[in-house]
């Protein structure tokens, strides 16, 4: 930045001047009006997320260290990732507590919304208190809930939940769900009071039980509610990582086909592992790369079928 | 029509401009006449801003410490200093979990380079490029712990000496009747647990060891600390061949075997809950709350053992796996001092030299830092109970390289550490234990 940077920006400016004062009146004189009043759009996202994202790309065909990069190697990484036992491990599990994570929340979400939109008495103190989870940061939750898990519950059952490979990740998609359903029912309270007074008034005079009004009525009025929270649930579970890395840190171990391995590092976590622990940065941006291609993929979809479903207002 | 697009265009301009003019160090506000013609007006450029890290002589110099522990500490030292020289150096120190390398990493990134970081021996190779020559320092004789690059050239000054191995209680020992010095074989420390394992009860003891093999956050423990001894019991300080081999990705499957025998008879004496789910906060309370007679960590325990009102004394031994006896202890320089070759190198040289080898920054690091020199003219001598022992130990007789920080940069955490965890809960055997260990190695080299 500072002189160079405002050379650069102030050339830009005196060209586009220039061309808006020697075009000939109309189109392309508008054309450079509208260039300029994007710009401050334009360069903001280049910046935050265009570069960023090529350049991303760029060295994961390197054998960038994190500070230098000696050679191309192409597709090299993306062969070399895929060939690793605990990166496609990592993938597998993170897809499967994605799918339990986000039925999970949403199911309890929706019902606790039901309970928080009713007219239950402390509806509004049940409302405040189940958001409260989502206030807390994922590292704080994680050190608190690894010290119940492995001193409080221990003293109901004998074995810590976090020290058996398949428990652990229930213990986290435990945790999850606890810290993310209230904010998610916070979204589905305000859809459900959304719904307009009279349409349910209507559906009272003709009889509807609570039952039928809620899948007939307040269930598809609310369906770009449904699309949020699916959406906010998917993502949310698949980058996962604040709580993994201080409920488990990746522990405990497993052994698979022959090797031992973390059974609980999900995704994100192993990207950062390759990429910070074994300062392997090249590796780490393909794995990166692939990460946002299936997240981009998966929720584009997702976000495509429940836009079908939704009601016209 | 024209005339409100000229307006449009020269508001866009002028804001733009002062956007920029605040971007700048030194000059000052921008005024909208000068705004308006962008074309005409070149501000004066700010020379410096162009050239980061080209700091003044006289300019602050900047030190990034990987000891959370010593921060207070070094910044007492840095005010002494400046008031000494009139040269101001800037403590940033990191810890608490923080990854230094890649924290470095990113300060390379972003054109922030430290003056003098912390650095890892194994980390040498990757910032090789970034390091100042300090071959000619005056401090380099006066130590072996210093570190230095593939052709010789020294590149970081060591600041402390540390130690790992089995820490005991010595009170607890001199009750159940055993001589601390003798337990430097695996015979006489397995004999040792036998014996307190059935006094238990009588020296108010929940375990005899307390160890940490869960692999999640307590991976260094395991995979860096106890498997330290593989490397480094009974050889010799300058032979490297296990690590060399290690690093091509060879485990002696025999001396390793003999290794897990030991890890099995630690794991055997363990607290069963700290060993499988503890962290270091668990190990160590059950340590220093007298609750049992070893634990499994290093020297830098003693800061920490005032907080529990540990009035007991204790010692460092060996991991002492063979049958033989390895009276030495583990100790060396956990991490270097270099200097940014891109910084303010002559300045940066100045304070190393006089923290290392100056009377008062010896003082500083071994009377309030608690640490052990690393410098063989220093006159001052730790007085904490594990450090003092330790120290002891690195007069009168031999010590061991720490060849285990020269490992492949992340294998302790993601290959190590799960068989030790596995091993640890009974999932696999010794010989399991052996064979899987001999492969992942194998394994992870070949996948670099």
């Amino acid at each position: 930045m500072g002189a160079k940077g405002l050379l650069i920006i102030l050339a830009i400016l005196a060209v586009a001047t220039l061309v808006y004062f020697l075009a000939p009146k109309g189109k392309k004189r508008d054309g450079v009006v509208q260039a300029l009043f994007l710009a401050p759009m334009v360069v903001t996202f280049a910046i935050t997320v265009g570069i960023p994202l090529v350049v991303g790309v760029f060295y994961s065909l390197t054998d960038w260290n994190g500070l230098s990069f000696k050679n191309f190697v192409g597709l090299g990484n993306y062969i070399k990732i895929f060939s690793q036992n605990d990166y496609v491990y990592s993938l597998l599990i993170t897809m499967g507590f994605t799918v339990v994570n986000v039925i999970a929340v949403n199911v309890l979400a929706f019902l606790l919304a039901l309970l928080g939109a009713s007219d239950v008495r402390f509806s509004k103190f049940f409302r405040a208190a189940y958001f409260v989870p989502n206030l807390i940061g994922g590292i704080v939750l994680g050190y608190v809930w690894q010290f119940i898990f492995n001193k409080i519950f221990t003293l109901a059952f004998p074995v810590s939940m976090l020290t058996d490979p398949n428990l652990a990740i229930g213990a986290i998609i435990i945790v999850s769900v606890w810290q993310y359903s209230g904010y998610i029912m916070m979204i589905y309270i305000t859809g459900l009071q959304s719904v307009p007074k009279d349409v349910l008034e209507a559906s009272g005079i003709d009889g509807a039980s609570g039952l039928r009004t809620l899948f007939s009525i307040k269930m598809p009025m609310i369906a770009n509610t449904f699309t949020v929270c699916l959406f906010l649930t998917l993502v949310n579970s698949f980058k996962q990582f604040d709580l993994n890395f201080a409920l488990t840190a990746g522990a405990p171990a497993r052994i698979l086909a022959g090797k031992a391995i973390q059974s609980t590092e999900f995704l994100a976590l192993n990207i950062y592992n390759t990429a910070i622990a074994k300062s392997n940065y090249a590796l780490g941006q393909s794995k990166a790369v692939v990460f946002f291609v299936i997240l981009a993929a998966v929720s584009l979809t997702q976000v495509y079928f429940s836009k079908k479903t939704e009601v016209e207002m | 029509m024209k005339f409100s697009r000229i307006i449009a265009l020269l508001c866009v301009v002028a804001m733009m401009a002062s956007l920029v003019a605040c971007s700048g160090t030194t000059e000052a506000p921008a005024t909208v006449a000068e705004s308006q013609a962008p074309a005409n007006t070149v501000p004066e450029s700010n020379g410096t801003a162009d050239t980061p890290n080209a700091a003044a002589p006289g300019a602050a110099i900047r030190l990034v410490n990987g000891k959370i522990e010593i921060d207070t500490q070094l910044k007492a030292f840095a005010e002494d200093y400046k008031a000494r020289t009139g040269q101001e150096v800037i403590i940033e120190s990191l810890g608490g979990g923080v990854d230094i390398s890649a924290q470095i990493t990113n300060y390379h990134a972003s054109g922030n380079m430290p003056d003098m970081f912390v650095i890892n021996s194994n980390e040498e190779e990757k910032f090789r490029e970034l390091f100042a020559d300090l071959s000619n320092e005056p401090w380099v004789a006066e130590t072996d712990a210093y570190l230095a690059d593939a052709n010789g050239k020294v590149i970081g000054a060591p600041y402390a000496v540390e130690g790992v191995g089995l820490i005991y209680n010595a009170d607890v020992l001199a009750k159940a009747g055993i001589d601390p010095d003798t337990l430097i074989n695996i015979n006489a420390q397995h004999a040792a647990f036998e014996k307190i394992d059935g006094l238990k009860a009588e020296l108010g003891l929940q375990a005899v060891a307390a160890v940490a093999a869960e692999s999640g956050q307590m991976y260094w423990s395991t995979g860096s600390h106890i498997m330290s001894a593989y490397f480094s019991m009974g050889v010799e300080r300058d032979d490297k061949t296990l690590i060399n081999d290690f690093n091509a990705g060879i485990v002696n499957p025999e001396r390793f075997a003999q290794f897990a025998e030991y890890v099995k008879l630690l794991f055997d004496y363990a607290d069963p809950s700290v060993l499988i789910s503890g962290t270091y906060d668990d190990q160590l309370a059950l340590f220093a709350q007298g609750k049992t007679a070893f634990l499994t960590q290093g020297n830098w325990i003693d800061p920490s053992l005032p907080g529990y009102n540990a009035t007991f004394d204790c010692g460092l031994l060996p991991y002492a796996f063979l049958e033989t006896d390895t009276p030495g202890i583990t100790a060396d320089a956990p991490t270097w001092w270099a200097v940014y070759n891109g910084g303010n190198v002559e300045a940066s040289k100045a304070f190393l030299t006089d923290i290392t080898i100056s009377d008062a920054g010896q003082k500083m690091f071994v009377e309030d830092a608690g640490a052990i020199s690393a410098y063989k003219t220093c006159k001052y001598q730790p007085s904490t109970p594990v450090s003092a022992n330790m120290f002891k130990k690195m007069q009168s007789g031999p010590t061991y390289a720490w060849d285990w920080s020269n490992m492949a940069v992340g294998i302790a955490q993601n290959t190590l550490a799960p068989l030790f965890e596995l091993y640890a809960k009974g999932t696999i055997d010794k010989t399991q234990f052996v064979d899987m260990t001999v492969t992942a190695v194998a394994d992870f080299i070949a996948a670099q």
